[in-house]
């Protein structure tokens, strides 16, 4: 069963049926409202002739910042141009150069142009075909279904429960292995660039059922977002083709290859100096941008009121995507029996901490394939799940106790309100100690309020009222446990960034941070990093 | 700013009957319908159903129409429309099944039809390593229908279906077109065949609402033609329709123009007995009033020669 | 006022009612037409682009040399001339075109032909006021249902390019306003009528038409006008048949756009030729009668 209908989802559910599987998947919401449509810049893959896997291992072991797996580095950088041109022979319509070979651009701090792109729907586009092939496989979709909890029997994850939404049922899937593909969870974070659904479930499933998660403090933010609204992404690929970011009327100098985390640094300490940052795309020129990046233009136009041909734009990093996850091995395999994690919800080694610009979509192909296969593989040899027949009744009594028309003043919006400008200005960008602390006091507190919460509607069917309160949960379970990953890790490393610890420790700082639940608290530890 | 808003409500269920619920509530000045709908149900009406997931404008989940126009709740700004006053009404994209609220039944008239086009890449060279050349501007025609993100308009404008529901759509036609035009496919002519059956393609009536409805230029309506034009130089069409376009282009080779009634025997097939009796009543009552065109005994218009060598240039060069 | 005068097929074929009372309206409104007879059916939108853009380009290319803008009485050949006319604006296409279909007969289409249906033409080039002036027989009391015809209103760019053309999307309500008469307006005015899919979906068709008419006929229209004779040929022609597919009574006669114009102009019924109907006009022409 594959838990998540985005692009590693669909990937694992059509490697695992590939490898003669019985699959089936189920997604909260419909694989084609998914956040993979997020991805928009582009795709990596060494295919070009001045590339290479060992570059683009390089490449990722830099942003890493000394983190990554070097195994997994290098089994990955091997994989990927297979996996990406999986996709183009299933449909993907890369933009081409006029010799008809695919184009390429450069993200980040990648050392070469290697992100094959579609337009600036990257991400909207492998969505579909990923999708298309997903059909093409005949496996059953269960869209509009939200797990509520893994299903566990004598240590062995042997299924989950889960609430149709449409039909107001609550349901058991037992299953000989369960791949849980649920997307980030920087949703607990206000302004995020991320959908409404980015709110870590899967992560707090593994979570509650005692899977360590790593590395949660690395949490990359997107430098160039119009913060007005809901927080408009705007894809780097424009500072990859002309676009500048400006700072009381300047250029910022030294963006240039810069990585994620080095240009968010730069427009934090810009706006802490009191100037207006802003990006400035105009001199890619009106005809080229809108030919280039239309989905661009057209979202600055009916979201921001913004003419990208002409005005500037205001901007500030804002939460964007986790780097750390459920801990897993190579093959998507997590320390309990009969669980596996892939893409954006999983932690495997490659990413370290900082994933390379453009290697999202590329991890969700090449990890979630590799998951399918080792859960197929698994459930072929495991025995078959015994679901404990009161799991199920427990679970809907655990769901009805929740719903009460008792008046209540407090909201599941007011607390992720709050939690999310608390998550945005405390453990943000930049951290210290005392952030962190009051961060953690802080989302106590909240949770304490979360327990006095009901749920309210009644009605069965689309009871999003009920959704928006357990998607609330995974996010507190999962903040908690991320200002305690962070205030463990005093340094400054990739992503996480402390004003208190500035400098990189290479004495105490190379090794994995790693958060387990103990008697319903988080537990921070370490974990070595696999040397070569 | 404070925004009153006036929103459809349906319970699930066929016999519930539809009505309005209307809220007051307090928003920041830059807030969207999405946020609106969020805080309604989040302080005064759990019971609130409505969808959304990408929060901006480019998953197609939040269609609505907001007072009378189609939006995306997640991108329409409330400031214009609270400054004029007055509810704002939101409700569900028309003509569609609702299960609840604005919750519209997507399965029923978008997901279910897309899936009974075999809307896949069936690809010649599935195991090939080599990157392909391939031309850009087909890559181009591509990428333009696969811009689509199933928001569902044009579906809501198409005239037929809610004369027809069964009709596949213009949603799910216009996602197999992008098909015609990737080499990298195999499975063009089984697709096409597979829509050529009734309730495909030939059940549009290229009216155009689609692409009037089409929020991304995608202009379903001149895709499905295409895609029609297409199928009918590949030879696969239904028969009926295959001989209603052969007999037009025949009759406008013939004489320069339509010979109205032999096209309707010739749409039915000469040896289709049942279906030319099928055409006595109508062509009994037009006979009566004068206004049935004598089949065959059709005028040839002066020119008719010239057009009938364009035609055929145009027919030879197609081939 | 001079027009190059394309009348299409069906008015002189399944709708010979509408030729002579569009000639003869346009006569009485001083509208000289010069018929067009050297050129080839429009394609309808049932001959593919390739064959139907170089023979509507050879007509373009005629009239152009006439001197005229085109004037056509059908919003299927308003409606395919439009859209070939806007794909041929791209000079490489029309040169292509020119060179491979026009130029052996010595033809060559430069791009400028400017094409109206008649409606057009009364209430833009003729004028809505001067129109009003020769009405002699305001339609007093007659309920009217407009029927459109989806290329008089779609696509967006070859019909309502700028903001002035918009208006288009009224003009029977107005012309319905102009002579007197009084409007029963449906939500169906925009809509198919059904006629392109009679062929494929006989079903889905006279489901159209029973749905437009019936809609005009449950709120009171006595008639219901269209500037299409293929719209005319399935509200009209097919009526009787959609009655009994849907199993209900619709009985509402149509009328062509110049027939309802032309009766305000002081035309008789039988001038303008009703009793070609399958519907009875009989209703209206009493009304009408009446009226003085």
């Amino acid at each position: 069963m594959v838990v998540g209908g985005g692009a590693a989802g669909l990937r694992a559910a059509i490697a695992a049926k590939q490898a003669g599987a019985k699959v089936a998947l189920l997604s909260k919401v419909h694989p084609l409202r998914t956040n993979t449509a997020l991805a928009q810049g582009g795709i990596n893959a060494p295919l070009g002739a001045d590339d290479s896997p060992e570059a683009y291992a390089g490449d990722i072991l830099a942003a890493g910042d000394g983190l990554c797996d070097p195994a997994v580095v290098q089994s990955f950088a091997l994989a990927a141009a297979d996996a990406v041109m999986w996709l183009e022979r299933m449909g993907t319509p890369f933009n081409r150069g006029a010799d008809g070979r695919f184009d390429r651009r450069r993200f980040g701090s990648n050392s070469r142009a290697r992100s094959l792109y579609v337009d600036d729907r990257t991400g909207h586009v492998v969505m579909q075909v990923l999708y298309e092939q997903f059909q093409r496989a005949g496996i059953p979709l269960f869209a509009d279904w939200f797990v509520t909890s893994l299903v566990i029997d004598s240590a062995r994850c042997v299924g989950v429960t889960a609430l149709g939404l449409r039909s107001g049922t609550m349901d058991g899937f037992a299953a000989r292995a369960v791949i849980l593909a649920t997307g980030g969870f920087t949703r607990m974070y206000l302004p995020s660039t991320v959908s409404m659904g980015t709110t870590g479930d899967g992560q707090n499933l593994a979570y509650q059922a005692g899977v360590p998660l790593m590395n949660l403090e690395m949490v990359q933010f997107h430098p160039l977002v119009y913060p007005g609204g809901n927080a408009l992404m705007i894809s780097e690929a424009v500072l990859a083709e002309g676009g500048q970011i400006v700072a009381g009327g300047q250029p910022i100098a030294n963006l240039a290859g810069a990585t994620r985390d080095k240009i968010c640094m730069a427009i934090q300490q810009a706006a802490r100096d009191g100037a207006a940052v802003a990006l400035d795309l105009t001199m890619i020129g009106g005809q080229r941008l809108r030919a280039r990046f239309p989905q661009t233009v057209e979202l600055l136009r009916t979201v921001a009121g913004l003419d990208a041909t002409k005005d500037s734009i205001p901007i500030r990093p804002v939460a964007h995507r986790p780097v750390g996850g459920i801990e897993t091995t190579i093959a998507g395999q997590t320390p309990m029996h009969g669980l596996f994690a892939c893409g954006e919800c999983a932690c495997n080694g490659l990413n370290g901490a900082g994933r390379l610009a453009g290697n999202i979509l590329t991890e969700a192909v090449v990890f979630g394939a590799r998951a399918g296969e080792a859960a197929a593989a698994y459930a072929k040899a495991a025995s078959a799940p015994s679901f404990p027949a009161e799991r199920l009744e427990e679970e809907k009594k655990r769901l009805e106790a929740l719903v009460s028309t008792d008046k209540c003043e407090d909201t599941a919006g007011h607390i992720h309100a709050e939690l999310g400008a608390l998550m945005d200005r405390n453990a943000g960008a930049i951290r210290d100690a005392a952030g962190l602390q009051a961060a953690r006091d802080r989302i106590h507190a909240l949770k304490e309020r979360y327990a006095r919460l009901r749920v309210r509607n009644q009605s069965a069917i689309y009871n999003y009222d009920l959704v928006a309160y357990l998607e609330l949960g995974s996010m507190l379970n999962l903040a908690e446990a991320l200002v305690v990953a962070a205030a463990a890790r005093k340094e400054s490393r990739g992503a996480h960034r402390r004003s208190d610890f500035p400098a990189r420790d290479d004495r105490t700082g190379i090794s994995h941070t790693v958060v387990t639940m103990v008697q319903g608290a988080p537990q921070a530890d370490t974990r070595a990093v696999v040397a070569l | 700013m404070q925004a009153k808003f006036s929103v459809y409500r349906k319970e699930p269920g066929a016999h519930s009957k539809p009505g309005r619920s209307t809220y007051t509530v307090e928003l920041a000045d830059d807030a969207t319908v999405m946020d609106a709908l969020l805080k309604i149900r989040d302080e005064q009406d759990p019971t609130l159903g409505f969808r959304g997931s990408c929060l901006h404008g480019y998953c197609g989940d939040c269609t609505v129409r907001v007072n009378g126009k189609a939006a995306f709740s997640c991108t329409a700004r409330v400031a214009p429309l609270a400054a004029k006053g007055g509810e704002i009404a939101v409700e569900p994209i028309r003509n569609m099944p609702v299960v609840k609220d604005l919750i519209s039944d997507w399965d029923a008239f978008l997901w279910e039809k897309i899936d009974s086009t075999k809307p896949w890449m069936e690809p010649k060279d599935a195991d090939g390593a080599a990157e392909p050349q391939i031309d850009d501007k087909l890559m181009a025609r591509v990428r333009q229908a696969m811009s689509c993100n199933y928001c569902g308009l044009c579906d809501e404008g198409c005239t037929v279906l809610p004369v027809d529901f069964k009709f596949v759509g213009p949603a799910a036609l216009t996602k197999a077109s992008r098909f015609l035009f990737d080499p990298r496919d195999q499975a063009t002519a089984e697709r096409l065949r597979i829509l050529e059956r009734p309730k495909g393609m030939w059940d549009c009536v290229h009216c155009f609402e689609a692409s009037e409805h089409c929020p991304r230029e995608i202009a379903p309506t001149e895709r499905i033609v295409e895609m029609r034009d297409e199928a009918f130089k590949r030879g696969i069409t239904n028969e009926k329709v295959a001989r209603h376009h052969l007999s037009f282009a025949a009759s406008v080779k013939r004489s320069g123009w339509l010979d109205e009634g032999r096209l309707a025997i010739e749409s039915e097939g000469l040896t289709n007995v049942s279906g030319l009796m099928k055409l006595l009543p109508t062509a009994a009552k037009a006979i009566a009033r004068g206004k049935a065109p004598i089949p065959y005994l059709h005028p040839k218009r002066p020119g008719a020669d010239r057009i009938a060598r364009i035609i055929e240039k145009a027919e030879a060069k197609e081939k | 006022m001079k027009y190059a005068f394309y009348p299409g097929c069906v008015s002189k074929g399944g709708c010979p009612e509408l030729y002579p009372s569009a000639v003869r309206v346009a006569a009485k409104l001083g509208i000289e037409l010069e018929e067009m007879k050297d050129v080839a059916c429009t394609g309808a939108g049932v001959l593919p682009q390739y064959i139907s853009d170089p023979i509507n380009a050879r007509t373009f290319a005629k009239a152009e040399r006439m001197g005229l803008p085109i004037m056509t009485i059908c919003s299927t050949c308003q409606g395919v001339f439009g859209q070939a006319n806007l794909r041929l604006q791209d000079a490489e296409y029309r040169a292509r075109i020119n060179r491979e279909y026009l130029a052996e007969e010595g033809l060559e289409y430069k791009g400028t032909t400017e094409i109206k249906h008649l409606l057009w033409v009364v209430m833009e080039d003729y004028g809505a006021d001067k129109l009003k002036a020769m009405v002699s027989k305001p339609l007093k009391g007659l309920k009217v249902s407009p029927f459109y015809g989806c290329f008089l209103r779609r696509p967006p760019e070859v019909v309502t390019p700028t903001k002035e053309s918009n208006a288009r999307k009224t003009y029977l309500e107005k012309l319905i306003d102009i002579v007197g008469a009084e409007l029963t307006d449906i939500s169906g005015k925009g809509k198919c009528c059904g006629f392109p899919v009679l062929t494929a979906n006989e079903e889905s068709s006279l489901g159209m038409t029973a749905k437009h008419t019936g809609e005009a006929k449950s709120k009171g229209a006595d008639c219901m006008v269209t500037p299409c004779p293929l719209c005319h040929l399935s509200l009209d022609g097919n009526q009787p048949r959609a009655e009994q597919q849907e199993g209900k009574s619709i009985g509402l006669p149509i009328l062509h756009m110049p027939q309802f114009l032309g009766l305000a102009l002081g035309f008789s019924p039988a001038e303008m030729y009703l009793k070609r109907h399958i519907v009875s006009t009989m209703a209206v022409e009493s009304k009408v009668n009446m009226m003085t």
